[in-house]
């Protein structure tokens, strides 16, 4: 009898509108928080997301790659290219010199938005290594970009000797005052211009390095085939590097674009969809479970259990949430967990009474009498009898207030209240903007996780509306 | 029950709404130690003042520095840091309620004060002014839209609206702010996109309102957007169930004409409900006017509030704490004495 029905009320369901989209849309809600628990590490807020190191690589408020295909400027995509075996090795005597050679295409029409290259675990035996980055451009123009020696032994240190082990050695090509050196050398011997150092840092050394002068003191963007090498001269042929790594900085990002530290946002905003998950979930079950509980004892017992469970429901549902959820975080600390116990706390009192209320017309049915009259305790009456009649009702309001939870957490991440160590998509979106992305045009660092949130709490809106008409069959009747 | 008592019983509840705030907020700030460091900076202010006018007359530093210390003793003892902070609880929410919470860190008032009392309730009337007629607006427009659509119930119009109810359910304020910038101050250059006035207010009483009203635009258009939907919904919902009433079908059955039957048998009956979400609603445009007013630079309470955590700021964060308690407290109570006169079940 029960299987029938409830196989009645999932149809019933399924055939709203409302029910159907919404399923749907849950369901790709769960794909993707599945797909994020399985491969992210758990503690990725505090290891990955707030640790700038990770991001160091990448450029700052690009936006997503994609809308290259709306705009006739092709901007740069970001290239990243690591090298760990040199592509030759020379020897003249007393010397060895492993060569490392990236080859890249570049067909933007801006330059990189900047240029850096990496140097991991350089141990020497005898003599410090000394590395030389050349870049050879696609008019076959050669640029001697930079050069540096490991630092040698320090006293009390002794050989052979390991470097950039622990924090490799990251040269931003583009703010390096020998670049600028080598650049406006580069100028005047190949073009016979003169450009001061200032100058060309105030147009960006990447415009120089990547175009040739044009009339009227700009660039034109040289398009093609660029080989970037980094030349090793070690004295010991037992002396290795652990890999060199080449950073075409690009002007725009990946599916979702970086914030202002270099963030690649659709890492951050995927993680976004298990914690708003989890957040607006469980904080409406335990409120629905400990508000039908108490509404349920409240008007079966009555009396004085009665008494203070409705004084007590009337305070909390009487108080302003959000100010006293700001006082709280701001005071106690920015936690998650604080803010999801006082959100239980203060959304069970508006099921208590809902449910009390129905509970009181139970109490006097005729099914109700009949339990106690075969001698029924009345726990085993509150659990088998009456709680199977108020199911329905509870749970179309778990759903109607799992949007509440994630709402409120965003809200209050807006106002600079969120867990750090959780990003969540309302305080990627706040970060945003205090930092001015509404002003300034940075859309896509506010629009995505703000159309996340309501999508979410869309989801929930909609298998609530579906639900309605099974649990209010007033309302059906009338269609 | 008599009106008196109804009305006493729900001034006694929201009272206890008022005592659990207070309490909870004193308790916040002395079991966190915060109550100790904020006294201890109004003993250290008066200290310095003193100094400053003391090295006048008293020379010898030794001398002057024993004075001090004498004068610290007498503060520290006056303002019973000398205790622990739950003997202090009353003095403490004295405090609260007088907003006597010293000066603020680093806001100031437009005038240029620090008073926490000042910064405080220079603020209050820009965010009344916007909840209201907010609240107002969007009353009006979802008792009229919620009536029209009751009597076109399953019309395509009627479930366009409930999915734009829900919607607008899921629509956090701040992201309809957001967007509402970007459309109309950013994309079509219509409206300001911050502040209640220009860079240069006019003095003039006409233009200064017309400037104002001009600003006010955007922030009242949020407010009544992320509501409206969702009061338009519950206002038609409360009249059909009222129209399934036994009664509305003898009105029908006597004959009356539709028009009759909808104002003096449906609607009249229907607007305690209605007024009872509205009552509920206020709490959620209350958080909503924290939002906006942070959304447009609105320079209200809730503007201040989003400063003050920026700042860090607790004097001004806990007495924004009680005002905003205050406000819906009183807000409530001004609504349920209304409920009360309208109903006479709730007397009888």
């Amino acid at each position: 009898m029960t299987a029938v029905r409830s196989r009645e009320a999932t149809r019933e369901f399924l055939a709203t509108g409302s029910g159907k989209v919404g399923t749907v849309f849950f369901l790709a809600l769960v794909a993707v928080s599945t797909y994020v628990l399985a491969t992210y590490p758990l503690d990725f807020g505090v290891v990955l997301w707030n640790n700038p190191a990770v991001w160091a690589d990448n450029p700052k408020l690009a936006p997503p790659a994609w809308v290259n295909s709306l705009s006739s400027i092709k901007k740069a995509e970001h290239n990243i290219m690591e090298l760990r075996k040199p592509e030759a090795t020379s020897t003249i005597p007393g010397q060895i010199s492993l060569t490392y050679t990236f080859r890249f295409n570049f067909e933007a029409d801006e330059p990189p938005s900047f240029t850096s290259f990496t140097v991991f675990n350089v141990t020497y035996h005898r003599t410090p290594v000394t590395l030389t980055a050349t870049l050879t451009r696609p008019d076959g123009k050669k640029i001697e970009i930079y050069s540096f020696t490991v630092p040698a032994p320090r006293t009390g240190e002794n050989l052979p000797v390991s470097r950039y082990f622990e924090t490799p050695r990251r040269i931003f090509l583009s703010g390096e005052d020998r670049v600028v050196t080598a650049a406006s050398d580069f100028l005047r011997r190949e073009y016979s211009v003169s450009l001061p150092g200032s100058e060309i840092l105030s147009k960006g050394v990447d415009r120089v390095l990547f175009g040739t002068p044009s009339k009227g003191g700009s660039f034109d963007i040289l398009k093609g085939n660029y080989v970037f090498t980094v030349r090793t001269d070690t004295g010991d042929a037992s002396d290795s590097i652990g890999s060199v790594k080449l950073v075409v900085g690009g002007r725009v990002y990946g599916l979702m674009g970086t914030d202002s530290l270099g963030r690649d946002l659709a890492v951050g905003l995927l993680f976004g969809f298990p914690v708003a998950l989890f957040i607006g979930l469980s904080t409406s079950i335990l409120a629905t479970v400990l508000g039908t509980l108490l509404g349920i004892q409240s008007g079966y017992r009555g009396g004085k259990t009665d008494l203070t469970i409705q004084r007590g429901s009337d305070v909390l549902a009487n108080m302003p949430l959000l100010p006293i959820l700001i006082f709280l975080t701001f005071i106690v600390g920015q936690k998650l967990w604080i803010v999801m116990l006082v959100l239980v706390a203060f959304s069970w009192p508006g099921l208590a009474i809902t449910v009390r209320s129905m509970v009181l017309q139970m109490r006097s049915g005729q099914l109700v009498e009949a339990a106690i009259a075969i001698g029924a305790s009345p726990s085993r009456i509150m659990f088998r009898h009456i709680l199977p009649q108020v199911a329905p009702f509870v749970f179309a309001q778990l759903i109607f207030f799992t949007p509440a939870a994630i709402l409120t957490e965003a809200a209050l991440s807006f106002l600079g209240l969120g867990d750090p160590s959780l990003p969540t998509w309302g305080q990627i979106l706040e970060l945003g903007f205090r930092n001015g992305a509404v002003y300034v045009g940075h859309w896509w660092w506010v629009l995505p996780p703000g159309f996340l949130v309501v999508f979410t709490a869309l989801t929930f809106a909609l298998l609530a509306l579906g639900l309605e008409p099974l649990v209010n069959p007033r309302l059906r009747r009338m269609k | 029950m008599g009106l008196a008592t109804s009305l006493g019983l729900r001034a006694l509840t929201l009272l206890g709404v008022l005592i659990a705030v207070l309490l909870m907020v004193v308790i916040a700030l002395g079991a966190t130690g915060l109550s100790d460091k904020m006294l201890g900076a109004i003993v250290n202010d008066q200290i310095r003042g003193l100094r400053q006018g003391l090295s006048q007359t008293i020379r010898d530093p030794d001398e002057l520095e024993r004075v001090l210390e004498a004068q610290k003793q007498q503060l520290a003892e006056f303002y019973g840091l000398d205790k622990p902070w739950y003997l202090r609880l009353p003095d403490t929410v004295r405090r609260v309620i007088l907003l006597d919470l010293g000066s603020a860190r680093s806001l100031r008032s437009f005038s240029g004060s620090s008073q926490v009392s000042d910064l405080v309730l220079e603020r209050l009337p820009n965010t009344i002014m916007l909840v209201t007629t907010a609240t107002i607006i969007s009353t009006v427009i979802g008792l009229y839209a919620g009536v029209k659509l009751a009597t076109k119930v399953g019309s395509k119009f009627d479930r366009a609206l409930s999915y734009l109810s829900a919607a607008s359910n899921a629509l956090p304020t701040w992201w309809m702010g957001i967007l509402l910038v970007i459309a109309f101050s950013f994309q079509l250059r219509i409206f300001p996109f911050s502040g209640m006035f220009g860079p240069s207010p006019a003095e003039a009483l006409l233009p200064r309102t017309l400037d104002l009203l001009w600003h006010s635009i955007l922030p009242i258009a949020t407010l009544v957007a992320v509501s409206v939907g969702g009061w338009t919904y519950v206002v038609r919902t409360m009249v059909l169930n009222t129209a399934q009433e036994d009664f509305v079908t003898v009105a029908r059955a006597k004959g009356l004409p539709e028009r009759v039957v909808m104002s003096r048998h449906i609607v009249r009956v229907a607007a305690l409900p209605i007024l009872t979400n509205i009552i509920l609603g206020l709490a959620g445009s209350l958080g909503g006017a924290i939002l906006t007013e942070t959304v447009f630079n609105w320079p209200g309470m809730g503007r201040l509030y989003y400063d003050a955590v920026i700042a860090l700021d607790e004097t001004v964060i806990i007495a924004l704490t009680f005002m905003f308690t205050l406000i819906y407290v009183s807000a409530r109570f001004i609504l349920e004495g209304l409920y009360i006169a309208l109903d006479p079940r709730v007397r009888y």
